[in-house]
């Protein structure tokens, strides 16, 4: 008698407690919104979980707190409880009854996966390459369009082919759930499907090294026709014969480019490198302790041999070592395909002057 | 150091000193264990070869190969009859297997790092045969997974032969009966299983797969 | 005051350090004097040089300390005695300050540097905590933040690790009826190892830091700042702690059990504490191989992992995780076994289903290693490995689900304290904790929602959770359930109340705060966030949990101080258990049991008139 009367309050507070608990989850455990199409049946997955973890919760919870209050030693009361040593049904009871609810979560799992990394019509590809500490963006299906924030257009999916120059990064956007690191040395996909035109931020989820906290990209989706606009007014740059030097400068310093910015801000702010503001032509003290006058020749060992003259208050190491190859594989590429006489260390040079 | 004691006969007398037996057990479990713990060591070497190298192998000399782990097998035999002398009260099979055993050791030291690292600048040629490696530990993962599993490796094979040199120089006055000579046992023990573990080590570094470089 | 002076300054601690020191400038002067041979400079905090003192420096350490000196007898054949007891002429506090062979001795010293190590620790969380309060940067640089919460992660590890060597030390040996463990001398090592390495980890810290949180993985720990490799290294040497610790458990339990105690009557710690052993007496070893490789790649120049010279960053991660998944069940295990020793006590009702609950630790120890890819789920690895480990990672549940069964169990029906006292407390706040970072473990164990949650502030709030649960709140259950036994008074009732109290209400807000923040997209390892993510008023309140935490363990701290020297002694046995170490005088003479005891019933028949655990052995004259 006394049994039934337990079980059937444990069975009342359960339901209450695990109906309560799912309810107040949806405000201390919501999620962003929704932005793509693998969201979905993820978030039907978190669904699941967070109903399983509201019952588990409850079950384990109410049995304890019920058997500290109900059953209690009374005052006066100095005698042991009943002398039960185990009951091997239970025990396979409830050794069973989770490995089939924690098999049937797997296989929900692996059905969930398989829809969203299979291959879709239509797809797209962009390739992504992460750096410290900055992402760039290359579209190889509109011209090989260059970009530092990620356009994607809407209801299409597309294919992230990402690379890691140096260490390893991690692509997140939070509004399209799915996550992929990105490493040197091998190429890693991302299926996303945009689903919620708008803008978002794609931050770096693995930590990089200093700067892992600002690197950040700006996403945008956009319709069809919108993508089409943009992809037109990219492809509509000017060729580099036609820049100035002091543009073409600049576009190398951005992420398209070389990502300099990445390190050296051009306002004054504080970085990894020295802000370039105000650099040219003025006096930098060296961590050994002299100082020198930024000219040309300053600037130009600083990029193409950047330990040897390492500026005070900054680490070395961090600045890569291979510019100079860089830059001339790049010249060559661009002299190949317009004719110009091109010298990136030049072009910096010219950019950073501008920057008083 | 103030090693003082305030141990006194009286304190045996509480029984609290673990019986003779017991600590054999303990100490043969303890090496056992060891040895179990080493193999996670050996084995995550062994599995990054298999990672990084796959189907190839970098180009070693044969012969120095297989000179040296037919030395160190045969030094596990006088190891194992320096123990046989060890527990018959044999010192002078004990001693001088010892000796040999250590000196085997060396040589098959000698010749898997001395001669196949790269670092020391060595070079020469005898009968025909290439006697210094090439490898050197900037040759990419060549280099690194050749001189991490024989590096260690070797770090296991000297300090075997210090312990050898140890129980030499110990037997040598006597320290051991043929009753108590756990240090004994435990060298050979230990000398066995690094030797067990070169045989699965020759057999990845210098044969599996196909030569590159 | 002079004398104490003395004793502190000549104590193994100190010159311990000192010889770390000087063997750590030899071994940097060493490699400068080989390069000055060269004709070339040798510049500051130069890296090979930094890296070569250091591992002389833990060898200097255990010289100094005297650590070594038995063993450096028996190679010269100078066979010496166990020393027993004070050093000569010294005041009996000086042992824990000083080489000491006994099981308890060591098991205090464990015990204490793990608080001041977690105290380290706290202090780091808390620092870095006040920067996250606010959105934009207050008073870190990144470069400091970085370095803070890498070294708050190690740090505490290291921290559990040493309080899961307490444990077992002062406990395992009592509970089987040893006198002492099966190789003293292996055991002082065990623990005097463990401070060169926190010495090594601190001392990265002032020589520039590093980024790469406590997992260094590759390659940024090639292009870290030089404190890395003081932290791999102080990681590495503190394996060894690990492996000599966790051998000497095992085989304590395997030869020198009392007479009659079969594996299925020893207490169900010694279970929890011998399924961790396990652990880390085998995958401690791959760690060390990958850290080795980490550090040789940057200062040899050998090439492993980077992809530039044919390496692979993926297999740090697979070396990496093999033992770092498993090592979580290191923290919990032990942990988990106190709160299954202790119910039965306070409940007066035998443990529901031992064997079940005994075999789940080794069940749970076992499946432990075969989920490790489940922290690689993004990493670009084998897609063919996703799937099997997802499935191996759901099935962990199970074992663990089984304590949890057998513990709601126990306690069902059973004659709990109206008036729980602080162990029995923290008892409860760890089913609770460990149960919330337990269930939010599966989510993350299916991929599609982990591609979410990886790397996000969920994570930080599940382990957090689990550690806490299945160590942190066990671990003071233990400190207080068993203070009378190692000091003989009691604590303060009032204000261990108030430090649980406090305690667990600021950890649920911290460890729900963090999960919370994940979800909205709060990613790990970063020392600012965007406030329109809307998480600000969030983190005010977990750095103010944070803060009530660190006061609350300050008080247990101030506690257990305080009532060492004023307090009431305690009764022999407070909580009337039937395990033998309270069958004896508390302190414990210093070889354990006068009369060695003898098992003759089950360890935890509360409710059975007349059942007995163990009876003395009845002396039996003369042989051994
Ligand atoms: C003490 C430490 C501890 C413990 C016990 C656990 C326990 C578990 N952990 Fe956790 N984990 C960590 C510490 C711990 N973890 C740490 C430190 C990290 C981060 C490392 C880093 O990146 O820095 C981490 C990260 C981590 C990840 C990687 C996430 C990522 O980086 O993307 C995953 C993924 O699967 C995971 C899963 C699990 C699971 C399934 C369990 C299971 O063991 C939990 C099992 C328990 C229960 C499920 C509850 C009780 C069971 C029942 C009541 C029975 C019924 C249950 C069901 C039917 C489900 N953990
Ligand atoms: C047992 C392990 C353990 C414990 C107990 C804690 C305790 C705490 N942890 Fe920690 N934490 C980890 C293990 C642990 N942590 C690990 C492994 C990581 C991952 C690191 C990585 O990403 O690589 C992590 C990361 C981590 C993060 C994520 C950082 C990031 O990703 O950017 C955060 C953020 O909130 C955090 C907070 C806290 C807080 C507030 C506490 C509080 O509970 C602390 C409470 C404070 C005390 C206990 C100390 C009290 C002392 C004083 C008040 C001062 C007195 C001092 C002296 C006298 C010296 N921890
Ligand atoms: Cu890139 Cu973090
Ligand atoms: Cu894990």
């Amino acid at each position: 008698m006394g049994r039934l009367r337990h079980l059937i309050n444990i069975i009342l507070l359960l339901v209450l407690s695990t109906v309560g608990l799912r309810y107040l989850f949806e405000s201390i455990f919501a999620l962003p919104v929704a932005a793509s199409a693998e969201a979905r049946p993820i978030d039907n997955l978190f669904n699941g979980h967070f109903w399983m973890i509201a019952f588990l919760f409850s079950l384990i919870m109410v049995l304890m707190l019920y058997a500290i209050f109900v059953f209690r030693r009374q005052d006066g009361d100095e005698t042991d409880g009943p002398h039960i040593h185990g009951n091997r049904n239970l025990e396979i009871t409830w050794t069973i009854i989770p490995t089939f609810v924690v098999i049937g979560f797997g296989i929900w799992g692996a059905v969930t996966l398989n829809e969203i990394t299979r291959p879709k019509e239509g797809e797209m590809t962009v390739d992504v390459v992460g750096k410290q500490w900055i992402w760039s963006f290359t579209y190889p299906e509109q011209d090989n369009i260059g970009s530092g924030e990620l356009v994607l257009p809407v209801n299409r999916t597309t294919v992230l082919k990402m690379n890691a120059e140096d260490v390893i990064h991690s692509f997140w956007v939070p509004e399209f759930r799915v996550k992929q690191d990105l490493v040197p040395g091998r190429e890693t996909t991302l299926r996303i499907t945009p689903t919620e035109v708008g803008s978002y931020k794609l931050r770096c989820a693995e930590i990089c090294g200093l700067n892992h906290t600002l690197m950040e990209a700006d996403v945008r989706v956009v319709d069809a026709a919108g993508f089409q606009a943009w992809v037109d007014e990219k492809q509509a740059v000017p060729a580099f014969a036609d820049l100035t030097a002091e543009e073409r400068g600049a576009f190398w310093a951005s992420a398209e480019g070389f990502g300099c910015v990445a390190c050296h801000s051009a306002d004054g702010s504080p970085g990894v490198g020295p802000t370039w503001q105000g650099l040219y032509q003025h006096e930098v003290p060296l961590a050994d302790g002299s100082t020198v006058i930024a000219d040309d020749d300053y600037i130009t060992t600083s990029i193409h041999d950047p330990n040897s003259q390492v500026v005070g208050g900054f680490n070395p190491n961090i600045m890569p070592q291979n510019y100079l190859e860089q830059f001339a594989a790049r010249e060559q590429e661009v002299e190949a395909a317009e004719a110009i006489d091109l010298d990136i260390t030049a072009d910096i040079i010219a950019y950073i002057k501008t920057l008083q | 150091m103030s090693a003082v004691t305030t141990h006194s006969p009286h304190d045996d007398a509480h029984g609290h000193e673990v019986p003779y037996e017991t600590q054999m057990r303990s100490n043969r479990l303890g090496l056992w264990m060891f040895m179990f713990s080493e193999l996670f060591l050996f084995g995550a070497l062994f599995t990054t070869r298999f990672v990084l190298w796959g189907n190839t192998r970098p180009a070693l000399s044969q012969e120095i190969g297989l000179l040296a782990t037919g030395i160190l097998l045969l030094s596990s035999f006088f190891m194992y009859r320096c123990e046989v002398g060890a527990a018959n009260g044999d010192q002078k099979t004990f001693l001088r297997s010892a000796l040999l055993a250590a000196l085997m050791g060396t040589i098959f030291f000698i010749m898997v790092v001395v001669m196949e690292w790269n670092v020391f600048g060595l070079s020469g040629e005898l009968f025909g045969i290439e006697l210094f490696g090439h490898l050197k530990p900037s040759d990419g993962v060549y280099g690194g997974v050749f001189y991490a599993m024989t590096g260690m490796h070797a770090l296991h094979v000297l300090s075997g032969i210090a312990l050898i040199l140890i129980i030499w120089w110990n037997g040598r006055r006597g320290f051991f009966t043929p009753e108590r000579h756990w240090g004994v046992e435990a060298t050979a023990i230990y000398w066995h299983y690094v030797d067990v573990v070169w045989v699965f080590f020759y057999p990845a570094l210098y044969l599996m797969g196909h030569a590159v470089k | 005051m002079f004398r104490n002076t003395r004793i502190i300054l000549t104590s193994a601690l100190v010159k311990g350090l000192v010889g770390q020191f000087v063997a750590w400038a030899l071994g940097y002067g060493f490699i400068a004097m080989l390069r000055a041979f060269r004709g070339l400079p040798t510049p500051g905090l130069y890296e090979p040089a930094v890296a070569f003192g250091a591992i002389l420096s833990v060898i200097g350490f255990l010289v100094g300390a005297g650590v070594l000196t038995d063993w450096l007898k028996l190679i010269v054949g100078k066979r010496t005695p166990l020393r027993h007891g004070a050093p000569e002429g010294k005041p009996e506090w000086s042992r824990y300050l000083n080489v000491d062979y006994n099981h308890k001795v060591i098991g205090i010293q464990y015990a204490i540097t793990s608080i001041l190590v977690l105290l380290i620790g706290g202090l780091f969380a808390i620092l870095f905590r006040i920067e996250l309060a606010q959105p934009g940067m207050q008073w870190l640089t990144n470069d400091q933040y970085n370095t803070l919460f890498s070294a708050h992660g190690i740090i505490m590890i290291a921290s559990i690790l040493l309080g899961v060597g307490a444990m077992v030390n002062y406990l395992v040996p009592l509970m089987i009826g040893a006198s002492d463990m099966a190789f003293p001398r292996l055991n002082a090592f065990s623990y005097w190892v463990a401070i060169p390495s926190a010495v090594l980890i601190l001392m990265g810290m002032a020589v520039g830091g590093w980024d790469t949180g406590w997992v260094g993985y590759a390659t940024l720990s090639l292009r870290a700042p030089l404190g890395i490799v003081l932290f791999m290294l102080g990681f590495w040497i503190n394996g060894f702690s690990s492996i000599a610790g966790s051998i000497n458990m095992l085989v304590t339990t395997a030869t020198m059990r009392a007479k009659g105690m079969t594996l299925f009557r020893m207490p169900i710690l010694v279970w929890g504490a011998a399924a961790a052993s396990i652990i880390q007496m085998t995958a401690t070893q791959t760690v060390g191989v990958a850290l080795t490789m980490s550090v040789a790649e940057r200062v040899l120049g050998l090439n492993f992992f980077d992809p530039a010279g044919g390496g692979n960053p993926i297999l740090y991660q697979h070396l990496f995780w093999f033992y770092s998944h498993p090592v979580v069940y290191v923290f919990v295990l032990p942990g988990l076994g106190v709160i299954s020793e202790l119910l039965p006590v306070f409940a007066r009702k035998p443990l529901f289903g031992y064997r079940w609950v005994a075999l789940s630790s080794m069940g749970i120890a076992l499946v432990g290693f075969l989920v490790w890819a489940h922290h690689m789920f993004t990493s670009g690895m084998a897609d063919a490995l996703r799937m099997p480990f997802m499935f191996s990672t759901m099935l962990v549940a199970i074992p663990t689900g089984v304590k949890f069964f057998s513990w709601v169990a126990t306690i069902w029906e059973g004659k709990l304290p109206k008036n729980p006292p602080t162990p029995l407390l923290f008892v409860f706040g760890a089913i609770s904790v460990f149960l919330i970072g337990g269930v939010t473990g599966p989510i993350l164990g299916t991929i599609p929602t982990d591609l979410h949650l990886h790397d996000s502030y969920w994570i930080v709030g599940h382990f957090h959770a689990t550690m806490f649960g299945g160590y942190i709140f066990p671990f003071f259950a233990a400190l207080y359930y068993w203070y009378p036994k190692v000091t003989g008074r009691m604590y303060k009732e009032s204000l261990g109340k108030l430090h649980f109290w406090l305690m667990l209400p600021a950890f649920w807000v911290m460890s729900i705060g963090q999960m919370s923040v994940g979800l909205l997209g709060m990613r790990r390892r970063v020392a600012d966030y965007d406030p329109a993510l809307g998480i600000t008023t969030t983190h005010v309140l977990i750095t103010l949990a944070a803060l009530i935490i660190g006061w609350s363990v300050l008080i247990m701290i101030y506690n257990f101080v305080a009532s060492t020297r004023t307090a009431p002694l305690a009764d022999i046995n407070p909580w009337r258990s039937r395990s033998p170490e309270w069958q004896i005088p508390s302190p414990v003479p210093e070889f354990n049991y006068a009369v060695p005891f003898e098992v003759i019933g089950e360890p935890y028949d509360y409710g059975l008139d007349g059942a007995t655990y163990t009876r003395e052995v009845v002396p039996v004259p003369s042989g051994d």
